[in-house]
């Protein structure tokens, strides 16, 4: 697909992703504002799917400054999200191979991330239980479910933003649920006895 | 079970999930966007803007003339060499002893260097060196190591090691940085990993975080974190392995991989791996499917079947006729990492590739 952004034209008239990245290609910084609107979930969701909450607000925002100078090199501007999402999952390792004492997401997440981000939901207990148990499934179910449950897209948006098959992530959301009421059903079973 | 509101919201309700949405919907993202620096376009431009279009003002191309002609005196007459310590190239920091860039020796005094394109860097058995890209990644390179760099641009990164260790940590994009060794190349898909070639031009791949294909020809492997996966000349990649697994299993591994040369001593090393495997070594499974041949596929078949199920969509036959679509939809139950990854870099590296050698 080839994009033609057109003289005069605003960024807030460009509704098309690809439009978007080749405004910001040319120097439209609002143009790559309404990119980050349109993904900035998407970015939080896989940073979720694999760093420790409270710094994932923070790694967001690294990735679109870390994708803004290097958007030259986007060969198909139809892949943006293909290429952020990768982006992303780099980051997210980076993050990890920098972190001194840290490889793998803590069990218990409410013991370890409260004290950072009071209104985030870790406070409540169910929240921290229910995304501990979505963070201890497979990386390939795990992320799609945080976009849905999170982050609120739905399938057909998740397969759009993130260049994955529609088979691909309605076969994952499916696997992992089934696995997720699985785990939470293991637990209330446990906390029963 | 009816999964459409999972899928996109339509159809009855499901309570449960509701219940999750309202839990976990706390968590959802409402930061505001920072203030992104200033776009530097002028590069962008340049790369994007077809190059007749400069030409259309006459004093552009009054002073492009000109530019090509002080240009061209300059290169037939100074035609300056290639310098390790200048210009672009990716930069290289002596660790121990003295690494050579080239025909240039680091050492105490010149710790640092650049690898320029078709370049060499080669450590002897006493010497360590450190090569870092700021947009690529970090990699250590052993004692007794040789590799080269035939390619570097936007969106390609390739490294040829000839024999020797790396240990490489990769934060590029996945599909854009590659090694090539004699016997496979090795893709990064978000990872860090140990690559070691051996004298003869066989090698392995140790995976410590993310994973990394693992390819020669229509011959490839999938190497996540915690795996292995060795590679012989000729015949590319083996089968991966958890390195954890029994020393049985990967005894038989190895001689199904390397050594068996009849299908009956094949078939018998088989029976061992497939009696040995837990359900972790699934990677290995899913593997053997593609190596194992027909008539064996069906007990490779049952027994990763045992450990996990086929999902919806894979049949026994479609895997036994080697379905595509099948392998992969089974390959991303196993929870190792997303094949459309592995497929979406497949159909754009070799144009990539291409594109980029011109």
């Amino acid at each position: 697909m080839h994009c033609i952004s057109h003289a005069g034209q605003s960024a807030a008239d460009v509704s098309d992703d690809c439009q978007l990245v080749e405004a910001a290609c040319q120097g439209d910084r609002s143009a790559y504002g309404l990119l980050y609107d349109r993904y900035a979930r998407m970015v939080h969701g896989i940073l979720l799917a694999r760093v420790p909450l409270n710094d994932v607000d923070d790694l967001v925002h690294d990735v679109f400054l870390q994708a803004l100078p290097r958007l030259h090199s986007l060969r198909d501007v139809t892949r943006f999200g293909a290429w952020l999402a990768a982006i992303t999952r780099n980051r997210a390792n980076d993050y990890h191979r920098q972190s001194v004492d840290e490889v793998e997401l803590p069990d218990d997440l409410s013991a370890n991330e409260s004290g950072g981000k009071p209104t985030s939901g870790l406070d409540d207990a169910e929240t921290a239980s229910i995304l501990t148990a979505v963070r201890s499934l497979p990386e390939t179910y795990r992320e799609p479910l945080l976009l849905r449950l999170v982050e609120g897209m739905t399938g057909p948006e998740i397969a759009e933003r993130t260049g994955l098959t529609a088979g691909s992530v309605r076969v994952n959301l499916h696997r992992g649920m089934q696995q997720l009421r699985e785990k939470l059903q293991a637990r209330r079973g446990m906390t029963h006895e | 079970m009816n999964d459409d509101y999972l899928w996109d919201g339509s159809g009855e309700p499901d309570p449960e999930i509701q219940k999750l949405e309202s839990a976990l919907g706390k968590l959802r993202h409402n930061r505001a966007a920072p203030a992104f620096p200033e776009i530097t376009a002028t590069h962008v431009q340049a790369a994007r803007r077809p190059f007749w279009q400069a030409f259309l003002f006459p004093r552009f191309a009054a002073v492009a003339a000109g530019i090509l002609v002080i240009a061209a005196i300059s290169f037939f007459t100074l035609r300056p060499k290639p310098n390790p310590n200048s210009g672009a190239g990716w930069d290289v920091t002596r660790v121990t002893g003295t690494p050579r860039i080239g025909r240039d020796t680091l050492g105490a005094q010149n710790a640092t260097g650049k690898l320029g394109l078709g370049q060499m860097l080669e450590t002897d058995s006493q010497s360590q060196a450190n090569i870092r890209v700021e947009e690529v990644g970090e990699i250590v390179v052993d004692p007794g190591t040789r590799l080269r760099l035939p390619d570097s641009s936007s969106g390609v990164h390739r490294l040829a090691l000839d024999r020797g260790t790396i240990h490489a940590s990769i934060w590029a994009p996945a599909g854009e940085f590659v090694i090539d060794t004699p016997s496979a190349m090795a893709v990064d898909l978000g990872c860090a990993y140990t690559l070691h070639v051996d004298d003869s031009g066989n090698g392995v791949l140790h995976t410590t975080l993310g994973w990394v294909g693992f390819k020669l020809a229509d011959h490839e492997a999938f190497i996540p974190a915690g795996a292995a996966c060795s590679t012989k000349r000729k015949t590319g990649p083996g089968t991966p392995y958890f390195e954890d697994a029994s020393p049985a299993f990967l005894a038989a591994l190895s001689t199904f991989d390397l050594e068996s040369s009849s299908p009956e001593d094949r078939a018998a090393v088989l029976h061992v791996v497939l009696a040995q495997s837990r359900k972790h070594d699934a990677l290995t499974l899913w593997h053997l499917l593609t190596r194992v041949t027909e008539p064996d596929r069906g007990r490779v078949y049952d027994r990763l079947a045992h450990f996990i199920p086929a999902p919806a969509g894979v049949t026994r036959e479609g895997i036994l006729r080697l379905d595509r679509n099948m392998l992969d939809l089974w390959w991303n139950e196993l929870g190792f990492g997303d094949s459309e990854l592995w497929r979406h870099w497949e159909r754009t590296w070799p144009d990539k590739s291409t594109k980029s050698s011109k």
